[in-house]
């Protein structure tokens, strides 16, 4: 295991640039921080989990998918470099983990991929959380992990392009600070029992839909637990036109917004608040565990976070589970 | 952008419109070819994703069978952006073309059966897929009828194809429509498709439905064969959803688990036991 200070951590990432697109948490002029360049702001690694979403970096906002020249050729884009990653907490690699089994899952998803392959993903973890608390380890998952310790990095590989960079540090962990990030406790997060617990009520269908009508009341459709949400996978395509070629992307979506399914013909399977609330939280927490075998939230917190009338997914399934808890799953 | 020509996920074929016909004011028919000389390699039941630069794409079902070589048919209502500009193209026109998509009817489960071929609206383009199919090779197949409801007389759909199907002797076929226009001469049934079905003699043992049509329908014309006795494991629907991509990625046709571009748009009834707002 390698160590390294935080003073050092800049001219590392800066060393990195030569091979790699560097996207690093940094601090706004606003005070927030968000992934961006070395050059985009003070370097602002600890602070805990970013309040974007993070798998961004991979699934962004908006992607060309191809263009096309005046002639009729197509045209796939390519990026020539690949990213490093420095800020994912490791409840954000499990939500990538999510999002690469969806993206690989059927037909491979190569406009994902052509990012996600050849990416260098680095993990934080340790005493950097907001004013120094403890976020929990990683171990595994990513291809390095940044422990903050008592003033420093330690810094471990897990994979043969991690163990590459590690090597462009000279410091070398001591025993004792190794022996202490083996100490560092499991946090245990107790809204994850909340979660299962809705989950299982879902999947029995013990949820009436009064239920749904209630909560979406509160519903002002701005969108923002998608938009910050790092298993939210949904798009729309629509085609741009530019004077010497058209581009075809891909644009986040809103399983909250009226016209996410409606079709030209008029019928709308979501056709109302309930529907589409029911929607957002049954799919995370029924529908994802019956295709997958896994809970398609790991409670990061930013929907709850974000949303304005407090309906997040935490919220939410507090309610369900105090309204219908009654039933015990199995 | 750095980019080279490569073929992703999401690129379109290139696809020649062969001919087009005008079906009903709002529906045409077109026939395309790829342009590299393939197949298209579909089965019936599926559907592509139809590209048109500027207007991005939109989920239409193929209307005729892989037994017709060569070609591939669409039929196409005018009822949004991408469609009302496909409503402009003539023949000599290029689209793009990705897919086949979907599953399919599933072949081995109609094999030797009696079919019921339900359908109303633009859901008789899938159903002719199979129609075509079960023509091409009558032995399969057991005896096959088909059920189709049209808006009014004026929007019935391959009527050509209909009097062809009843003149080969291999299907009978039963037409209404939901009502009929003043100073309409059709003098055929009226009223919706599922009342077709109350005076129909049907062996549960024997035979198998497929249905396809707007959403409404579905409900009306499962009660009736329930009525008669066919069990959930016999009945097949085809599905609507707003498909964006076709493979599963774009969300917005998912039915709780189920992703209808994907495990759909054809499904068996048991199938969807449970899910809430699939039909």
């Amino acid at each position: 295991m390698k160590t390294i200070a935080d003073l050092e951590l800049v001219g590392f990432f800066r060393q990195l640039a030569s091979d790699y697109d560097i996207r690093v948490p940094v601090l706004l002029p606003d005070g927030g921080r968000a992934f961006g360049s070395i050059d985009d702001g003070a370097l602002a690694l600890g602070g805990g989990a970013l309040p974007t979403k993070p798998t961004a970096v991979f699934f962004p906002q908006d992607d060309t998918l191809f263009a096309q020249g005046s002639g009729g050729e197509l045209l796939v884009p390519e990026h020539s470099r690949p990213l490093f990653i420095a800020g994912f907490t490791a409840l954000d690699l499990r939500c990538l983990k999510f999002i690469d089994r969806f993206f690989a899952d059927g037909f491979r998803d190569d406009v994902y991929f052509r990012t996600r392959e050849s990416a260098v993903v680095a993990t934080v973890s340790g005493y950097c959380g907001p004013d120094g608390a403890l976020l929990p380890l990683a171990n595994g998952d990513c291809d390095l992990e940044f422990i903050a310790l008592r003033g420093q990095w330690l810094v471990r590989a897990y994979s043969n392009k991690g163990e590459a960079i590690a090597l462009l540090i000279p410091g070398e962990a001591s025993a004792d600070a190794v022996a202490e990030v083996g100490a560092l406790a499991a946090i245990v997060n107790p809204d994850e029992e909340v979660i299962k617990a809705a989950s299982a009520l879902l999947l029995v269908d013990a949820v009436p839909d009064s239920f749904w009508e209630e909560i979406a009341v509160n519903c002002i459709q701005c969108s923002g637990c998608n938009l910050v949400c790092p298993t939210c996978t949904c798009f729309g395509v629509q085609d741009w036109r530019y004077a010497d070629r058209l581009e075809r992307s891909r644009m986040w979506d809103s399983c909250q917004l009226d016209g996410f399914m409606r079709e030209a013909g008029g019928h709308n399977p979501l056709g109302t608040d309930a529907l589409r609330t029911r929607r957002r939280i049954h799919h995370k927490l029924a529908a994802d565990m019956t295709k997958w075998g896994e809970l398609g939230c790991f409670v990061c917190g930013r929907c709850d976070a974000t949303c304005p009338t407090g309906i997040g997914i935490v919220a939410i399934a507090r309610q369900m589970v105090a309204q219908y808890g009654s039933f015990q799953a199995g | 952008m750095n980019a080279s020509a490569t073929v992703s996920l999401y690129t379109p074929r290139a696809a020649e419109i062969v001919s087009v016909a005008d079906l009903t004011p709002e529906e045409r028919l077109f026939r395309l070819r790829l342009c590299d000389g393939s197949e298209l390699g579909h089965q019936p039941g599926q559907f592509v994703q139809l590209s048109i630069p500027g207007f991005t794409e939109a989920p239409i079902s193929i209307a005729s069978s892989p037994s017709r070589k060569g070609c591939f048919e669409l039929a196409i209502r005018r009822a949004g952006f991408l469609t009302g500009e496909m409503h402009l193209k003539k023949t000599g026109d290029l689209v793009g073309i990705r897919g086949p998509f979907g599953n399919p009817f599933n072949l081995a489960e109609l094999f030797d059966r009696e079919l019921l071929l339900i359908s109303g609206g633009c859901g008789l383009a899938p159903l002719r897929s199979l129609i075509q199919y079960c023509g091409d090779f009558p032995g399969r197949f057991g005896r096959v009828r088909i059920l189709y409801g049209a808006r009014n007389p004026e929007f019935i759909l391959f009527r050509d194809d209909l009097q062809q199907w009843i003149d080969s002797g291999s299907f009978s076929c039963s037409l209404t429509v939901d009502n009929v226009t003043s100073g309409s001469c059709y003098e055929g049934a009226t009223g919706f498709v599922h009342n077709l079905i109350s005076t129909l003699d049907i062996n549960p043992a024997d035979c198998s439905a497929v249905i396809v049509g707007p959403p409404l329908m579905y409900r009306a014309v499962i009660d009736q064969l329930h009525c008669k006795g066919l069990p959930d494991d016999r009945i097949f629907l085809s599905l609507e959803r707003q498909m964006r991509c076709g493979v599963g990625k774009c969300g917005h046709c998912t039915i709780d688990h189920l992703y209808c571009c994907q495990d759909g748009p054809v499904f068996r009834l048991d199938q969807l036991a449970g899910v809430k707002g699939a039909i």
